[in-house]
């Protein structure tokens, strides 16, 4: 008898512990009592378990509804976890039959004492609603008395009279130990869906169909002439449809973490992103929203806040007439129209590929976003002859374009075909022909052609950027040094360059290049080109050194980039799970020709090699000769790619150790013999 | 160190005299050569003129113009007001006029941009911003912006800073007050002869003419020597609430009795549970300990800005219910929980951040931005920053330190001056056993033990990830690549507010190798490598806010293949600014002890001594990369 007690017990303490109740309200003392997350010890804090499901709802009047439900309870481990005790929401808030809805907020904070659960009510207090701007409001809330161990729990519905459907991320910061997700459509809407491929985690996502019904509740009336009265008469219809659903069960989602040097870090989230392709309802036309990219492109073409902004011109025709009579190269065109639109049109910082005030009113007030502006310059270019078009753009802080749909894109800019294709960007005091913003380099865009086709191009520079420095070093008798360094960049350097200096006062600027450089003086600072966007940026100035060399025994040390050298790597990481972006690819050169002082001779130099990485997508080489009374040295450095992937990281980290170390490579001198 | 300050709500106008009517000042080719300087944006006017009418009635007339000459230069502006419900924008309007003077835009009260008053850490505020969105055509270009607002609030009075910033120099700017209630007006100015700025009338200030200033390392806090204007009322309304403020003691009064009095009331069982806990502890400051922790379990930071003008602590039972409050209710529920027990603590008044700000000893208003609690201790106080989950009781180094601020007592308030963190109790000594071998590999255990000041820089490494750990002595170490962090073992001794860290580290190639030297920097553990921003003229004094001292013995093996070619010398340098000390002895022939003790004294100093300030840094950083050189034995 004893022993069938004892197998009982064992049984209803592992149920206990394996078997979780994800009911509302429903926490248990295991829950209260975890000190570490399962799969992940370094967790501050975890979802326990989170619930979404999307419907639409119909009601006479409104029409179908979005709900959007969810339900969460989260663990908190520690102090540093209570940040998720705090929770706060976007709502759409721009017009009265746009704006969406928080209600139904319900939330309890649990904590264990002395074994009891202890229980606490979210309450008005820690409820909070306000408008941030003319498009959104906020809603937050707090939970009460969170300590470390607390678990909370909500659950909240919205209510939006849109479509959209915001993307649902399946992973956050912290872990997410279990996922239940559900979206409901009726056959009227016809969603798209699409996991981030480039997300290292990825649900399963499972489809079926439902049945959903519907009444509609109609009114007539009859009469109402002098010889009878009115009658109402009320009828009912109760509509059958289909539901689409799309589902997902996931257990143990790890946490996505962040790491220096990555673009974005929402490009690498798992999330499922919903698109609505079509529409259709009974007796109703189809209307089609987006099934593939050239759809989704004729579309956006065909929307009067894009085409047609690029076949207005009676805004400019006289001016573009003037600024380009007498020139017949197509190329000058394009530099003066370029040019032209620059000065004249800024940008107000918002982004989107149609086209906000209209060309012809950003024309006029000289104000416009990014489609106003880059449509207008592309339909100026289209007049004066040259083969120019639209090519939309995901920027970089909007992701990459993953499905085929309108949201998926969020800028506009010009590319204009030719021996050469070439692509302009005027949203941007610094950029140039080929020289895009950074913002605008995110893989690849959509170009659309006047006839309504489209394709990809890709929008990643190929051609290297350069900074050419060379350095004279003279060391004087006093161990200083003094010489003179010259620079040059290009292209994206040149970019960089000028978005950093030029407003910068000339005497910052010398603080700038001589901080963190030891005793380091610079004088007679001049930069060329500065506003002349096609040339180069020349930089040149005279520096003295004081406390580059060093006198140990009758020997003198010193490495001979001097303050230009990078002697740290900047790659600190063991592994890696994102890309590093370095945006464009780079070729460094430095020269550097030094005087060997009087009454000394060379002890030993660094040896000349060089190391390169992946085959040639990145190249350091270091050549370093005595050519009688001097010692010269050449560097080259190339990185061939924009990114570099995190799996060859570990390869480029060594890369890296390899050409930092060699900078700090010294040179020896020692006093000739007499 | 976690420590959050709540927003400043009125205070922050940048206060109107009139040039208003003189179109020259519109064109941006009239403005002085001299003031085109080092600036960004010229404020051609700025005409601030407040009438008050009652202690609850005030209206404030503000017509500007500011040339902005480049991109860096677009908020200076200030086209903006902050307004909350005691608040009524009577008109609010901006036009724009290009260089040569003529308009070309004119922006409407409905047309500024509206948004809620964020400040980035506060949850909710129940404040809003109306401000100008305007992109620039070109450059320079000037705005003019004209706003009336009237207030039932009259704490907050504008001040005025005929310089706004760095960066910004002033043609004309002007403040006048006109004072027709029966309330008391008091006026300080500040730097006012420095700037030659003058007293038209009564209450009626005019400035012309006035530099950009730049900003300089190590320089004091640019209001500190710019010049500024308040003002204040001695009777005032604060969101319906009269106010006294006569004198420091007397506003504290006014605090203690309309603020603090009504919210201390605590629930019965956590006065118990406090009773019990405290039991056995024998001093007032055990006691406030044993409650401070206590608080420190039980809540959590969250900052909600409503109630009076964001001045009124939350009931001290509503933090209890809610285990949250800011600055303010946290304090205060820390308070209550003393006073129950018979514990006497005083709510505070003060400026929190890593720049020291001081209350006026000689002029009471409203003032601060954070609140924290004073526990006496004999004729000295304890310091409770309330804010901080983690930080150890009586710690308030780097936040609320070595600082004038408004302590409120039952009988009224007082300035009282915080805890000052002396040089040589801000210690950091760094022990380290190194092995050298005969490829300039390097690997060895470092002990490092931080205490006043410096415990604040060390303090919550524990609390990171290991890789982020990891990674936080890669950063730490940067002078050494290739570093490789093997162990790592953290005390944090909050009772001793002691941090020690254990580290076992390994790092490739850290010798430079030449031919068959070997150059080693003794100094591997605690190297500078900066030295102050060098000017050819330095236009401000300096300061040196707080002291430390840092103490490194290193002991250096060194592989039997290789010798000691040479060393450096010992080094002794003795300034005002502080002292150096380094010497590398030869225990044996392979066994090296390297000792450096570096202090940097807390001080004010003349623009006259910034060079020899550089020097002695100089020399730091010059000794600190010296190397000996090693030889391989033959």
């Amino acid at each position: 008898m004893k022993k069938h007690l004892a197998i009982i017990a064992l049984f209803l303490i592992i149920t206990a512990t394996y078997s979780q109740d994800y009911k509302f309200g429903k926490v248990s003392i295991a829950e209260l009592e975890e000190i570490k997350n399962v799969n992940d010890a370094s967790a501050n804090a975890a979802v326990l378990y989170k619930k979404q499901s999307i419907s639409f709802q119909y009601s006479q009047g409104n029409g179908f509804q979005q709900i959007n439900e969810v339900h969460e309870r989260i663990k908190i481990y520690n102090k540093d976890g209570f940040d998720w005790a705090t929770k706060k929401i976007r709502l759409f808030n721009r017009s009265s039959s746009s704006s969406e809805e928080l209600n139904s907020l319900r939330g309890y904070t649990y904590n264990l004492d002395n074994g009891k659960i202890i229980k606490d009510k979210l309450k008005g207090e820690g409820k909070f609603e306000e408008e941030a701007n003319r498009f959104w409001k906020n809603s937050s809330f707090t939970m009460p008395n969170i300590k470390e161990g607390s678990v909370i729990e909500y659950t909240y519905k919205i209510v939006s009279p849109n479509l959209y459907v915001d993307d649902v991320d399946f992973q956050y910061t912290i872990p997410i130990n279990r996922f239940e997700f559900k979206m409901q459509t009726p056959e009227y809407y016809v969603y798209n869906k699409l996991l981030n491929p480039k997300a290292a985690y990825n649900p399963q996502i499972n489809t079926s169909e439902g049945r959903g019904s519907l009444t509609i509740r109609s009114k007539s009336r009859s009469g109402g002439n002098l010889r009878s009265n009115t009658k109402t008469n009320f009828s009912e219809n109760k509509i059958d449809f289909k539901k689409n659903i799309i589902s997902s069960d996931s257990d143990n989602i790890p946490a996505l973490k962040n790491e220096p040097y990555v673009d974005n870090l929402d490009n690498y989230r798992a999330k499922l992103i919903l698109e609505l392709t079509s529409v259709q309802f009974p007796n109703r036309p189809f209307k089609n929203y987006a099934t593939d990219w050239d759809k989704v492109t004729q579309r956006i073409y065909q929307n009067t806040d894009f085409g047609a902004q690029l076949d207005k011109k009676d805004y400019y025709e006289d001016d573009v007439n003037t600024l380009i009579s007498g020139v017949t190269d197509n190329e000058k065109k394009m530099n003066l129209i370029f040019d032209f639109v620059k000065s004249k049109v800024k940008w107000n910082k918002y982004y989107g590929y149609t086209s906000d005030a209209g060309v012809k009113k950003a024309y006029k007030e000289s104000v416009g976003n990014s489609a106003d502006i880059n449509l207008m310059l592309t339909s100026m270019l289209r007049h004066a002859g040259l083969k120019a078009n639209p090519v939309l753009v995901s920027t970089k802080n909007n992701g990459i374009p993953l499905l085929p749909t309108r949201s998926g894109f969020n800028y506009v800019v010009c590319l204009v075909e030719g021996t050469q294709s070439v692509f302009l960007d005027a949203t941007e005091e610094y950029s140039r022909p080929n020289v895009l913003p950074s913002r605008a380099l995110n893989w690849q865009g959509r170009i659309i052609r006047e006839n309504g086709s489209s394709e990809w191009v890709n929008l990643l520079p190929n051609k290297s950027s350069k900074e050419i420095t060379s350095l004279n070093v003279k060391i004087d008798e006093d161990l200083s040094i003094s010489g003179k360094v010259r620079s040059q960049f290009t292209d994206y350097q040149a970019l960089r360059y000028r978005n950093k200096f030029n407003n910068v006062g000339h005497e910052e600027h010398i603080k700038y290049l001589e901080k963190d450089n030891g005793e380091l003086e610079i004088s007679n600072l001049q930069v060329k080109n500065r506003d002349e966007l096609s040339s180069p940026v020349v930089t040149s100035y005279d520096y003295e050194l004081f406390d580059a060399v060093e006198e140990i025994g009758d020997k003198l040390y010193f490495s001979p980039l001097l303050f230009l050298a990078n002697e740290e790597n900047p790659f600190k990481q063991e592994t890696r799970n994102y890309p590093i972006d370095f945006q464009f690819p780079i070729a460094d050169k430095y020269m550097a020709n030094i005087m060997i002082p009087e009454g000394y001779v060379v002890e030993s130099l660094p040896k000349s090699e060089g190391f390169s990485f992946n085959d040639t997508v990145g190249k350091f080489s270091y050549l370093i000769k005595e050519n009688g009374k001097y010692l010269q040295l050449v560097i080259n450095f190339d990185i061939n790619s924009s990114f570099i992937l995190a799996e060859d990281y570990p390869y480029f980290k060594d890369f890296y150790k390899f050409l930092t170390e060699k900078q700090a490579e010294k040179i020896v001198l020692k006093k000739a013999q007499p | 160190m976690i420590s959050r300050i709540f927003p400043a709500l009125f205070l922050l106008f940048f206060s109107a005299y009139s040039f208003s009517q003189d179109v020259e000042l519109l064109n941006a080719n009239s403005i002085p050569l001299e003031l085109l300087t080092n600036a960004n944006a010229v404020v051609r006017y700025n005409d601030i003129s407040l009438d008050i009418s009652a202690y609850n009635r005030m209206t404030y007339t503000n017509q500007r113009a500011v040339t902005i000459l480049n991109s860096s230069g677009n908020s200076k502006h200030r086209a903006s007001v902050s307004y909350d419900d005691n608040v009524n924008i009577r008109k609010l309007e901006a036009r724009v006029y290009n260089a040569s003077g003529e308009e070309i835009k004119k922006i409407k009260k409905n047309d500024f941009e509206d948004v809620s008053a964020v400040d980035g850490f506060s949850l909710y505020l129940d404040n809003r911003i109306k401000y100008l969105n305007y992109t620039p055509i070109d450059y320079p270009y000037t705005v003019v912006f004209e706003t009336e607002i009237t207030y039932s609030s009259t704490a907050g009075i504008h001040n005025w800073r005929p310089i706004e910033g760095y960066y910004t120099s002033t043609e004309n700017s002007s403040y006048t007050i006109v004072n027709s209630s029966e309330i008391e007006l008091k006026i300080k100015a500040d730097n006012f002869d420095d700037y030659g700025i003058e007293e038209i009338d009564k209450n009626s200030f005019k400035a012309t003419n006035l530099k950009s200033i730049k900003p300089e390392a190590y320089s004091p806090p640019f209001k500190t020597y710019a010049p500024f204007l308040k003002a204040t009322l001695s009777e005032f309304d604060m969101e319906g609430v009269r106010g006294m403020n006569n004198n420091w003691k007397d506003f504290g009064k006014w605090v203690n009795d309309k603020l603090i009095k009504d919210t201390q009331e605590l629930p019965l069982q956590v006065k118990e549970e406090i009773t019990d806990l405290t039991a056995n502890a024998k001093t007032d400051i055990e006691k406030a300990k044993i409650v401070y922790e206590y608080m420190q379990n039980k809540t959590r930071y969250v900052s909600v800005q409503v109630g009076i003008g964001g001045w009124k602590p939350m009931q001290a039972r509503d933090v209890d219910r809610l285990g949250y409050g800011d600055c303010k209710g946290l304090s205060n529920y820390t308070k209550a929980m003393l006073n129950h027990i018979g514990v006497n603590s005083y709510y505070t008044l003060i400026y929190g951040g890593r720049e020291i700000t001081n209350f006026d000893k000689e002029f009471s208003r409203v003032e601060g931005n954070h609140a924290i609690l004073a526990v006496p201790n004999g004729d000295d106080y304890v310091w409770l920053e309330c804010t901080s989950q983690t930080s150890p009781f009586g710690y308030n180094a780097g936040f609320t330190d070595d600082r004038d601020a408004l302590i409120i007592t039952p009988e009224g308030g007082k300035i009282v001056h915080t805890k000052e963190y002396k040089t040589e109790d801000n210690l950091q000594f760094t022990k380290a056993n190194v092995l050298i071998d005969e490829e300039g590999n390097i690997s060895g255990n470092i002990d490092i033990k931080s205490s006043g000041y410096q415990y604040s820089f060390h303090q919550g490494i524990e609390n990171k990830t290991q890789k982020d750990q990891k990674l936080h002595y890669k950063e730490y170490w940067d002078n050494i690549n290739n570093l490789s962090i093997e162990h790592i073992e953290l005390v944090n001794d909050k009772d001793k507010i002691l941090y020690t860290e254990k580290i076992k580290v390994s790092a490739k190639d850290y010798g430079s190798k030449s031919g068959d030297r070997l150059l080693i920097q003794p100094n591997m553990f605690n190297k500078i490598t900066s030295i102050p921003t060098r000017y050819s003229e330095r236009k401000q004094d300096f300061e040196i806010d707080r002291g430390f001292t840092d103490k490194d013995e290193f002991v250096i093996e060194i592989a039997p293949e290789l010798s000691v070619e040479a060393m450096p010398k010992p080094v002794l340098i003795e300034t005002k600014f502080g002292s150096y000390v380094m010497r590398i002895e030869k225990n044996t022939d392979n066994q090296l002890i390297y000792k450096r003790t570096y202090i940097l004294n807390k001080g004010y100093y003349d623009k006259s001594e910034y060079a020899d300030f550089r020097k002695f840094k100089r020399n730091v950083v010059k000794h600190d990369k010296a190397k000996i050189v090693l030889i391989t034995k033959t």
